[in-house]
């Protein structure tokens, strides 16, 4: 089944908010600086892009 | 010696807070939801999978990140965080010498401060953006940590003069900072100590505090649970 540009989209918003999220439970688990410098600089962002792209792709025609 | 060395780490038994559970179980699902639409994007064509990506792509992400930002910035305030950092471990012994005229010392064995918070308690300006500011500052110190050129623990200074504000934070008012005999040795004492121009720690009062140099000497109390 052909999938269209909007579908291609959600599924890289899906994948980098599947990746934002690992990150973020990943640094969950641990006390350290440097989780919490992974959280704001790896996971968020991630999980922003993808948020942001999903955002995108419902304002856009195919 | 080496027992002090093990002292912080022994009296604090780490115990992972529910709520950081919660937050856990929060991303896990919504990791699992944003999976399931990005590999069945075409489950969108229907109501059903819009919903579904508008809750999983939006509602939920949004959700555990405040949520995990809040309790990373809690995690961040714990005692166990701070010394973390290798240069902190003489100043987490500090806390532990038996001898009361080290300022940090009695108030973290008599529970003056949190245990669990007890650098941020202290090192953390009780103003508006206090926490903010404290926060930059460890951005600072992690940057340092691990791209900088590291101090030994002995030439750590403080930024700035610690502030009476802090102090007074907690002793303002209270009975034994009112009354003391030492406190009133000039009637102007407590309006200059109110008014940050007579120091609590640098006036020769109160200035034993980390004094990590001294370590080698000291006595350390171990907690008898």
């Amino acid at each position: 089944m052909a999938i269209s540009s909007i579908e291609q989209r959600i599924r890289w918003a899906g994948l980098l908010v599947v990746a934002g999220l690992l990150v973020q439970l990943l640094t969950m688990t641990w006390s350290h600086p440097l989780a919490f410098m992974a959280f704001l600089t790896i996971g968020c962002p991630l999980t922003l892009a993808g948020v942001l792209l999903y955002l995108f792709s419902l304002a856009t025609r195919e | 010696m080496q027992e002090a060395v093990d002292l912080y780490a022994q009296s604090r038994k780490i115990v992972m807070p529910a709520l950081t559970v919660i937050e856990i179980l929060v991303a896990g699902m919504t990791a699992v939801l944003a999976g399931l639409v990005a590999f069945r994007a075409d489950l969108t064509r229907a109501r059903g999978g819009k919903i579904l990506a508008f809750i999983a792509l939006f509602l939920l992400p949004a959700l555990a990140m405040a949520a995990g930002l809040s309790q990373q910035m809690e995690k961040s305030k714990s005692t166990q965080f701070c010394m973390s950092c290798h240069v902190m471990e003489d100043y987490g012994k500090s806390l532990h010498v038996d001898d009361k005229s080290y300022i940090p010392a009695a108030h973290y064995q008599n529970n003056r401060v949190p245990r669990d918070q007890a650098c941020y308690t202290c090192h953390s300006d009780y103003t508006m953006y206090g926490g903010l500011t404290a926060k930059i500052r460890g951005l600072r110190h992690v940057y340092i940590q691990y791209l900088g050129n590291i101090p030994k623990p002995e030439d750590i200074k403080l930024y700035t003069a610690f502030n009476n504000r802090e102090c007074l934070h907690c002793h303002a008012g209270a009975r034994s900072y009112m009354e003391t005999s030492s406190h009133h040795k000039t009637s102007d004492m407590l309006q200059l100590a109110a008014e940050n121009k007579l120091s609590c720690m640098s006036s020769r009062c109160h200035d034993t505090v980390h004094d990590v140099e001294t370590l080698a000497d000291a006595k350390f109390w171990t907690e008898k649970n």
